[in-house]
């Protein structure tokens, strides 16, 4: 069931067909992912795609209908034989309100036989060292979701997963949450983070997998997902009116561009975008035209995935 | 499950908590012992199943019974307080997050609940001994003799006593639980419950009193009185303990197998 996954490593997570139905609602419809062995796996879909709910497959809370899976080797049959290399923080982060964030963590670990003298360090590492013994309830949700990290990190994990970590996070939080995920991947853990800010797993995923109303559209390296759109450049005269002088100039240099409101994009390869950029603008200038904007787009995480679930960029 | 016992305990065993109970449980023991003396019926035969004299007073087990007469009102609050106890972990998402740490849910569930009823243990000891103690200092201003209630005979009865009571608070634990893990929302799980062993079986009782020997609420309080006119002890004990072994099983049954989504 660990068989090697896309990228040669050993599978750290693998599905075979895993569904779950809740009543006419079909959550997950046969989904078979492969996530690699120490990788960055952003999970992304839509609201209701069905990201929780796998997630909560994968760690024994959601009995699926059908299909079949593994976590670090071990079947999703047996969540407790692999929950203990786990780390995970689940929909909202839930502790109890009237302990404080120490006592909280102290219940966990007693709960899962981890080393309580940790916690200290973990609360330091999340930002909360001089908080812990504030009760949970007068907690920030940014506060609640670090503490949710720290319970995830008790055991020492060899995955995590991580059900959008960065939800009321502020934008310093955010960059926190990004340097941290990527500090934890480099001491070859796997990390399964869902998140509905894309910029932010563009930034941190090694791995990508997408999902939309239950089904698989993508699942692979990060840098083949984004490579799918190819580069663009992006024109506009200054005076409207040379907007069809200028498409012929760029088809006359072997290129097709499309009309986008009030630019031209012209898809390019990434390796000559700054040569055709140039002589697009010598060209143009020659004819005495002048480019109000001429500048490289290279396709994000949020164009890509827009594209792959059908909306409009 | 000794994991999950001791985590539960982490919970229970803050300064905080242990402070509020004792609190309690001292009032209890005073104002419960001053009521029951206060209200003990001078002379004659018991005026009612759970009503005491001043003659059952005077003997051995009279320094205890004090303490089961108090604690059988408090069957309602014990019933709705395991229930919320449960009930909350559901509406908090707190099941959830335990799970991820102790996967084997009947383990969690029964260490939860051992835990529990551990430390209730703890506290009724506490309580029935306070209790003996405010009932001797009072016992004279109502005439009761306290004499014999430092004997053999009255540490018999007070076992007694306290292993009836823990029975019977054992039984609306899980009663509760039940409760709790078939409807998983604190409302709803607290107006179920109330309902259930305040008014309904209560009132079923006074229009119907062959009630007690068919209702768990009604079947424990029988119990822990010693038996009815209706319902012996033990008769109360065999069905009690039916209701609470199917209760138990259901609820481990529905926790094992149910989804957790919240």
């Amino acid at each position: 069931m660990s068989g090697p996954a896309g990228n040669g490593r050993p599978a750290a997570v693998i599905t075979n067909g895993l569904s779950k139905r809740y009543g006419r609602l079909l959550a997950v419809d046969a989904l078979s992912l492969e996530v690699p062995a120490g990788v960055v796996a952003g999970f992304i879909g839509p609201n209701g795609a069905g990201k929780t709910t796998t997630m909560a497959m994968l760690l024994g809370l959601v009995d699926p209908t059908a299909g079949s899976g593994a976590v670090l080797g071990a079947s999703l049959d047996e969540p407790a034989s692999y929950l203990g290399r786990v780390g995970a923080l689940i929909e909202a982060p839930a502790f109890w309100p009237g302990l404080s964030g120490l006592e909280n963590l102290r219940v966990v670990a007693t709960l899962g036989g981890h080393d309580a003298s940790r916690i200290p360090e973990l609360l330091e590492l999340v930002g909360l060292g001089a908080r812990g013994s504030d009760r949970f309830g007068r907690y920030s949700f940014g506060m609640k979701q670090r503490l949710g990290i720290a319970a995830a990190l008790l055991g020492d994990p060899e995955q995590l997963v991580l059900d959008e970590p960065t939800n009321g996070l502020d934008p310093a939080g955010i960059n926190e949450m990004r340097q941290f995920i990527r500090a934890v991947a480099d001491g070859n853990r796997t990390v399964l983070v869902s998140s509905h800010i894309l910029s932010e797993l563009e930034q941190v995923c090694d791995w990508l997998i997408v999902i939309d109303e239950g089904s698989l559209l993508y699942q692979g390296p990060a840098e083949a997902f984004l490579g799918r759109v190819p580069v663009v450049l992006a024109l506009a005269p200054e005076h409207l009116d040379d907007l069809d002088r200028l498409a012929a100039l760029v088809r006359a240099g072997g290129h097709e561009p499309r009309q986008k409101d009030d630019e031209l994009i012209v898809p390019v390869e990434e390796h000559d975008a700054r040569a055709v950029a140039a002589a697009l603008n010598k060209a143009a200038n020659e004819r005495g035209m002048v480019l109000a904007e001429l500048h490289l787009r290279r396709p994000s995480l949020e164009s890509q995935y827009l594209a792959a679930i059908g909306a409009e960029p | 499950m000794i994991a999950s016992l001791r985590a539960e305990l982490v919970k229970v065993l803050r300064p905080r908590v242990l402070i509020v109970t004792a609190v309690t449980t001292a009032v209890f023991a005073v104002g419960s012992a001053a009521i029951v003396l206060l209200s003990a019926d001078p002379a004659g035969a018991r005026p009612s199943d759970r009503g005491v004299t001043v003659a059952s007073l005077s003997e051995a087990g009279g320094g205890t019974e004090v303490f089961t007469t108090a604690v059988s009102f408090a069957g309602t609050f014990l019933f709705v307080v395991f229930v919320g106890v449960v009930a909350v972990e559901f509406s908090r998402g707190t099941f959830r997050t335990m799970l991820l740490y102790q996967p084997r849910r009947l383990r969690l569930l029964a260490g939860k609940m051992s835990a529990l009823l551990v430390f209730t243990a703890a506290v009724l000891a506490a309580a029935e001994a306070l209790t003996w103690v405010v009932a001797k200092l009072l016992a004279p201003s109502q005439d009761v003799a306290t004499g014999t209630w430092v004997s053999a005979s009255a540490l018999g009865d007070a076992l007694a006593d306290y292993g009836s009571v823990l029975f019977w608070v054992g039984g609306y634990a899980l009663l509760g639980m039940t409760v709790a893990v078939l409807v998983r929302s604190v409302p709803i799980a607290l107006a179920i419950g109330i309902a259930w062993a305040g008014p309904f079986e209560h009132l079923l009782q006074d229009a119907w009193n062959p009630a007690q020997r068919f209702f768990p609420g009604l079947l424990l309080e029988a119990f822990v009185a010693g038996g009815t006119s209706e319902v012996s002890a033990s008769r109360a004990f065999v069905t009690a303990t039916a209701y609470i072994v199917l209760g138990a099983t259901i609820a481990a049954t529905t926790f094992a197998r149910r989804d957790i989504t919240a």
